[in-house]
């Protein structure tokens, strides 16, 4: 056979090439057949889109140990438009061992596994980055991609990058292990106008600053906040962005009393200490907070003082008119 | 007296400009306060009304431009009366609206009218409080334009710094701080104290329309500016003052147009007090 096809090969090539052809239409019509035979989308949706065959069911996390409770409806279109809704996604591909089930199946099935088949680089980012090992050393659990992946109404549904649920959701999944640096974004330009509900790819969200799954301390160059990257971070959205622009503080800390506290601390400790204060006179932050006291000291003077003033003339001039000692038109 | 005697007390120029310095501010406070109250519901309701973001962003631009356009007319104004009227009043004498040695005895004898020890001091064309509110108003316009500038141009702004300072000087982080406090400051003093005084005294209420229709009636000019009244009774000079009282449409009119943003202003302190008072309960419980 082999022989045959050889010469066959040599003698016209345009044979050859048919039957090359011809095996390569064999092996995908055998490979479709083989779709024929395990679950098509369509059958599982058969009930997950069915009210009356599929209900809600409280679930716990097997990670976290949170109790749930979920929605066996499987929302098509919301699927269908979140990152993994493609047509050439099956519900088993995830869902692996329905694999070779058909109708019922096992009301509790295993987890799906986000990282093992498909997202194995990503996870791998995630899961051996620095922050994690951080949060390792900090004795705090670190999230799983369901957690922060998580679609509105289900974990099903991964939002694409630039969905606004999925912008706005990453604010809060790291302000709520970051509090104080959460408030402080909050405090500045970038986190009022998210705060207001304009969480578009055009305004700073952390992530944008930060980076999403490398994340490594500002002062580390590698950093997406790094002396060798924060221009091109910054200049995304700032265009022309210099040295002295990158220098700005995203984390005011006027409004956070431990600031304060540490500031007075370093003040008791400047004889045995003086670099500690040195080096909180030295931050921009000092210069902004001052401020922000002097102002919060204008403001408070100047609505007592002529808050005062307005009450006092209020009640003296109906004191006056009352006595009819001043006012004219009593004269009249 | 003759009850329907009237006098020009602003000028058609001067009531522009305060009615383009009126739009502007409500304009201002209307997009840039909910970014401040960011925490609270009215304050997202206020923004999505004002057309979110960026539209309430270019509105408080557009305001900001009408604002410096109503602070270049004043200086043009100011500029014509020293330099070719050759008007020094306006530096010094009872016409200037800076402070002179006889506002700080008004406001002595202010003191002492509120302790009931004297009877009300007479004042000139000015009021003291008048001309704090119109120093305020300059030194707030300024501070307000250049940190605003600041934070509409940040990359350019912060080119300016030397690159020594800029470790230490953050100039949009501090545009920033100025802009939202003296804003705060502006705000809550207009809504509050400016109406109070100008308008919701007992002897004005609900409002005071001489900046609108431009007129204040000799009995009310007396009685308020007794100074300034006999000053120019004495000059002669009361006479060429003299118009036409406001007809029944323009005082409507001013009504109209004045109350509507009254109650707007008082609406928004209310909310921003509250809010202030909510955010001080929970940093403190
Ligand atoms: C005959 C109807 C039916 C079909 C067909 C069906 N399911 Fe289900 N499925 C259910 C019901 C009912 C539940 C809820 C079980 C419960 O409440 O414990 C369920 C639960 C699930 C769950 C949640 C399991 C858990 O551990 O919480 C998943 C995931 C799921 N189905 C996926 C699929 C996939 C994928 C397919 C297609 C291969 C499919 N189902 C086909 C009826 C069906
Ligand atoms: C990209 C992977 C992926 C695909 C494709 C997928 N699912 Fe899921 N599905 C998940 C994940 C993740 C969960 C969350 C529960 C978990 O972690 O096991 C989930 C949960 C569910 C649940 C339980 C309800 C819930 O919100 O937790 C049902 C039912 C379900 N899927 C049905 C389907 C059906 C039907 C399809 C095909 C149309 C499908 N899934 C396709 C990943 C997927
Ligand atoms: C702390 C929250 C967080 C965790 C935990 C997390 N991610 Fe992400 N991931 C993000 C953010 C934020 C983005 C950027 C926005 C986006 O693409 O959704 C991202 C992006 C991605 C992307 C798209 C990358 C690209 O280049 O477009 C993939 C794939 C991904 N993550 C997979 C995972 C997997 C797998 C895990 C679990 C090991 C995981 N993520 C855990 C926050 C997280
Ligand atoms: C405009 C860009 C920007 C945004 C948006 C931003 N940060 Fe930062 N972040 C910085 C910079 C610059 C620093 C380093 C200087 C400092 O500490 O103020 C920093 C510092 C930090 C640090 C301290 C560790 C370090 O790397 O220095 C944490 C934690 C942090 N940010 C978390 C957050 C969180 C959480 C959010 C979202 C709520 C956020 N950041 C939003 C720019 C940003
Ligand atoms: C489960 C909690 C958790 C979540 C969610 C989380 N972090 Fe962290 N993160 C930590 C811990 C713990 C540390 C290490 C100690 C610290 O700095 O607070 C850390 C450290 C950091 C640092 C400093 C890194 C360094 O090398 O010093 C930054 C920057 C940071 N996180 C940003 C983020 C951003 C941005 C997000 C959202 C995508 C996020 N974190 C989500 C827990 C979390
Ligand atoms: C994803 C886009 C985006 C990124 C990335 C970004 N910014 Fe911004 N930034 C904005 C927007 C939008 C505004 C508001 C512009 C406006 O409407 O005035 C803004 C405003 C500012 C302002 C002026 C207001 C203020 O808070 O003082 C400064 C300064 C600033 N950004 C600094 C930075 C720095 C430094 C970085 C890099 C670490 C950065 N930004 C990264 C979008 C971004």
């Amino acid at each position: 056979m082999a022989s045959i096809l050889y010469t066959l090969g040599a003698v016209n090539s345009k044979i050859s090439r048919f039957l090359f052809v011809a095996c390569l239409v064999v092996l995908f019509f055998a490979a479709s057949i083989n779709y024929l035979y395990s679950q098509e989308n369509g059958d599982c949706l058969e009930c997950h889109t069915d009210p009356s065959k599929v209900d809600v069911k409280v679930r716990v996390d097997h990670v976290t140990g949170e109790v749930e409770i979920v929605s066996m409806l499987v929302d098509e279109d919301a699927f269908h438009s979140s990152a993994h809704g493609g047509e050439d996604f099956y519900c088993i591909d995830c869902h692996a061992d329905l694999e070779e089930s058909e109708g019922e199946h096992n009301p509790n099935l295993q987890p799906v596994d986000c990282i093992t088949f498909c997202n194995d680089d990503p996870g791998a980012e995630f899961l051996e980055g620095s922050h994690v090992k951080l949060m390792k050393e900090n004795d705090v659990q670190p999230p799983t991609c369901k957690y922060c992946h998580a679609g509105v109404k289900s974990k099903r549904d991964v939002p694409k990058a630039d969905d606004l649920y999925h912008r706005k959701d990453t604010i809060d999944k790291c302000g709520g292990c970051h509090e104080e640096f959460y408030y402080s974004y909050r405090n500045n330009l970038h986190g009022q106008v998210t705060a207001l509900g304009h969480v578009d790819t055009d305004i700073a969200t952390c992530v944008d600053c930060h980076g999403q799954h490398t994340i490594l301390n500002s002062s580390d160059s590698e950093s997406t906040l790094g002396a060798d990257n924060v221009i091109e971070t910054c200049s995304v959205c700032h265009p022309g962005a210099n040295d002295n622009f990158v220098k700005h503080v995203a984390h005011p800390k006027y409004k956070n009393i431990a600031y304060y506290k540490s500031v007075f601390g370093a003040v008791k400790d400047i004889r045995k200490d003086p670099e500690r204060i040195s080096g909180i006179v030295k931050s921009p932050q000092m210069i902004i907070t001052i401020l922000f006291v002097v102002y919060v000291g204008i403001l408070v003077m100047t609505f007592s003082g002529f808050g005062m003033h307005s009450v006092l003339t209020w009640l003296s001039t109906i004191l006056d008119e009352r006595k009819g000692k001043e006012s004219k038109h009593d004269k009249r | 007296m003759t009850n329907d005697n009237h006098f020009l007390r602003f000028s058609l120029f001067h009531r522009f400009s305060h009615f383009l310095v009126i739009i502007s501010f409500f304009g201002l406070v209307l997009t840039g306060m909910p970014l401040v109250f960011k925490d609270y519901g009215w304050a997202h309701w206020l923004y999505g009304v004002m057309g979110g973001y960026p539209t309430a962003g270019n509105i408080h631009r557009i305001c900001a431009l009408i604002t410096f356009f109503a602070a270049f007319l004043h200086f043009a104004f100011l500029s014509v009366q020293t330099l070719v009227k050759k008007d020094r009043g306006i530096f010094w004498g009872p016409d200037s609206l800076l402070i002179q040695p006889k506002d700080l005895l008004n406001i002595l004898g202010d003191v002492l009218w509120f302790f009931r020890l004297g009877s009300r001091p007479k004042y000139d064309r000015w009021i003291y409080w008048e001309k704090m509110e119109y120093l305020s108003l300059m030194w707030g316009t300024f501070v307000m334009a250049s940190t605003g500038f600041v934070l509409w141009f940040p990359v350019q702004a912060t080119s300016l710094v030397p690159a020594k300072l800029a470790a230490i000087i953050d100039l949009p982080s501090l545009a920033l701080v100025a802009h939202r406090y003296e804003a705060l400051l502006a705000a809550g003093f207009i809504f509050t104290i400016h109406f109070f005084h100008t308008h919701l005294l007992p002897e004005n209420i609900p409002m005071d329309e001489a900046m609108f229709t431009g007129r204040i009636s000799e009995e009310h000019m007396s009685h308020e500016r007794g100074v300034y009244y006999e000053r120019l009774k004495e000059s002669g000079d009361l006479e060429s003052l003299k118009v036409r009282p406001a007809g029944c449409g323009g005082s409507l009119f001013s009504k109209i147009l004045g109350i509507p943003f009254l109650v707007i202003g008082l609406l928004m302190v209310g909310f921003m007090l509250s809010s202030l008072i909510i955010s001080l309960v929970d940093m403190c419980c």
